[in-house]
């Protein structure tokens, strides 16, 4: 009886130390304090090891050390919180191709290369940055470490007094118990994306960013999605469900409230799609290399085609190209030696367009054109890490 | 109801507790100067000193030797990879599938083949191929290519493949290390060992 009550009492205690964090509309960003050191010894310790993982991060060798790349993505979020709040965040890049951006509680804050295929201009980028600062302002690490600690500490007393009871009834309200602590830590996690979420976009709204750049990156990412199990076959996910252990809120709530917050005069403004591309252009390729070959042809297919809505660019035609030409089935040799003869169109100069033409010809059974765009892929590269092999499938070189 | 107790249960006899019978894959010793079958084919080589056979494997087609460890030196069999089939077992066919050895992969398409397979299967972001020239590898024209990719482990390595394509079947030997000091280390027997490769 006693132990029915602790366990209840152990309820009661836990909701009030989980609030739920649910707000209507964007708030305006609060007035920002200055550098602001860590207080308190979960948050001393925290920053202490977020300083040393950053250490590591700087040291890996999957940063991307470009100072234009980093400058140009410090700009872009300082633009959208405010040249006070961004001198406290430090900027690595990562190579590698997902869409994920975090933040750490000391101001860490990793960009992963993915993220830059799947938005198309300043605002959009500007949206995920946000985001991502909204959790390093309402100091979230710090506060989900407190509740997963209380959760847990309740369940460890919980376990322990239920397993002094010899009555079955008492173990099964832990059991429920603990569906009702895990629950509450898996939703807290969600309410703290939705609070960056909403505070992302009241720093959007307030700065010179189109607002509504936000709901069209989640958008996007439905779109890649339902692309992508497409061609594998998979069964469409559901955009509305809450898993009971996601972390984050479903894509198609995001789309649906960020869209609703976003201010209607902040559509008129300027997207910054131009100045993004050219600040892209030299990873661009690269980045998308990392994508082809991911092997998910739908995502990648569905990413190209996104990138390409303001015009096709050589590029694009040739991420596009060797996409086709992975997969290797005979419509899609087809489609890629069409792809590559796109690109040379282009720009003519492009070596590796005449080797993928060259491959696909050849393996379409279209021998002499294939020869021939081989020994114009020699003739412009004829120090090619891979010159020799292609010398022995072309006679008379 | 009272909860039984476990440890009761093994007691009485009701639930043995299962003793698993020593692995047929476990870690095995190569010794020098035996001829020896890898990859479950008739691959063949004949190692000119004491090699670590590891247990496991990663595709039915495969076997990993090392000196010193997976992680510092990493000598790869593909001991004739069927047309269709990835290069090593896919975790997950559906959701995230490793690209294919076809019908018509061409040799100079093998190291791409091998790139797609790690930056899937060993979820590597940055994979560069070096170099690829043209070898004799089992009696066949093959290809031999360099390449280097910065692992999950955050440690940069290199790496050298021969692979030749006999019968419409894959073989290629990798041999994978640290680009600090143990590729350098161990790149001669390497060499030693895949010039002994027959088929």
């Amino acid at each position: 009886m006693v132990r029915l009550r602790i366990v209840a009492l152990a309820g009661a205690v836990l909701s009030a130390a989980i609030p739920a964090a649910g707000l209507a509309k964007a708030p305006v960003p609060p007035p920002f304090s200055g550098t602001y050191q860590p207080q308190g010894v979960d948050e001393i310790g925290m920053w202490r090891e977020d300083d040393e993982s950053e250490r590591k991060l700087a040291a890996s060798p999957l940063v991307i050390h470009d100072e234009h790349l980093t400058a140009y993505v410090k700009e872009v979020l300082c633009k959208a919180v405010g040249n006070d709040r961004c001198n406290s965040v430090r900027l690595y890049i990562i190579r590698e191709p997902t869409f994920n951006a975090s933040m750490t509680s000391n101001g860490t804050m990793r960009v992963l290369s993915g993220l830059f295929l799947r938005v198309r201009n300043e605002a959009e980028l500007a949206a995920v940055l946000a985001h991502e600062f909204a959790h390093f302002e309402r100091r979230h690490g710090l506060k989900e470490f407190k509740s997963r600690r209380t959760g847990t500490d309740v369940l460890a007393w919980g376990s322990l007094l239920a397993s002094m009871s010899p009555s079955y009834s008492t173990w099964r309200n832990y059991r429920s118990l603990e569906f009702s602590i895990y629950g509450n830590l898996f939703r807290y996690s969600r309410d703290q994306e939705r609070e960056a979420d909403h505070l992302g976009l009241g720093y959007l709204n307030n700065s010179d960013f189109q607002p509504q750049a936000a709901a069209a990156v989640w958008t996007n990412i439905i779109g890649e999605l339902e692309a992508s199990v497409a061609v594998k076959g998979l069964k469409k996910p559901d955009f509305k469900a809450i898993a009971f252990t996601a972390s984050h809120p479903p894509h198609a709530e995001r789309a649906a409230y960020l869209a609703e917050m976003a201010a209607p005069e902040g559509e008129s403004r300027d997207d910054g799609a131009a100045r993004y591309r050219e600040a892209l252009a030299p990873w661009l390729p690269l980045f998308l290399e990392d994508q082809v070959k991911l092997n998910d042809f739908g995502a990648s297919d569905y990413i190209i085609e996104n990138l390409a809505v303001d015009g096709w660019s050589a590029g694009l035609w040739f991420a596009r190209a060797e996409l086709y030409r992975t997969r290797g089935n005979p419509r899609d040799l087809v489609n890629a030696a069409e792809f590559y003869s796109n690109v040379l169109k282009l720009d003519d100069g492009l070596a590796a367009a005449h080797r993928g033409l060259g491959l696909s010809l050849l393996k379409l059974g279209r021998q002499s054109d294939g020869q021939a765009a081989l020994k114009r892929y020699l003739a412009l590269s004829p120090n090619a890490s891979d010159a020799n092999m292609i010398k022995l499938m072309v006679p008379g070189e | 109801m009272r909860r039984v107790q476990f440890s009761k249960l093994v007691q009485l006899g009701i639930l043995p507790v299962v003793l698993f019978a020593a692995d047929a894959s476990a870690h095995g010793l190569r010794e020098k100067g035996a001829i020896v079958k890898v990859a479950d084919s008739s691959l063949t080589v004949t190692p000119n000193r004491n090699w670590n056979r590891l247990g496991g494997n990663r595709g039915k087609n495969t076997e990993t030797w090392t000196l010193d460890g997976e992680q510092l030196n990493d000598v790869t069999f593909y001991g004739g990879i069927p047309q269709g089939k990835p290069l090593v077992k896919e975790r997950n066919k559906k959701a995230s599938p490793l690209p294919k050895f076809t019908s018509s992969t061409l040799p100079i398409e093998i190291p791409e083949l091998l790139e797609g397979t790690y930056r899937v299967y060993k979820d590597v972001a940055a994979f560069r191929v070096l170099s690829t020239e043209p070898i004799t590898f089992l009696g066949s024209s093959g290809v031999v290519f360099t390449y280097e990719y910065s692992d999950k482990d955050e440690l940069v390595r290199k790496g050298e493949a021969r692979a030749a394509i006999i019968k419409g079947k894959l073989y290629m030997v990798t041999f994978d290390a640290p680009r600090l000091h143990y590729f350098d280390h161990a790149i001669e027997e390497y060499h030693a060992l895949a010039a002994t490769a027959t088929l």
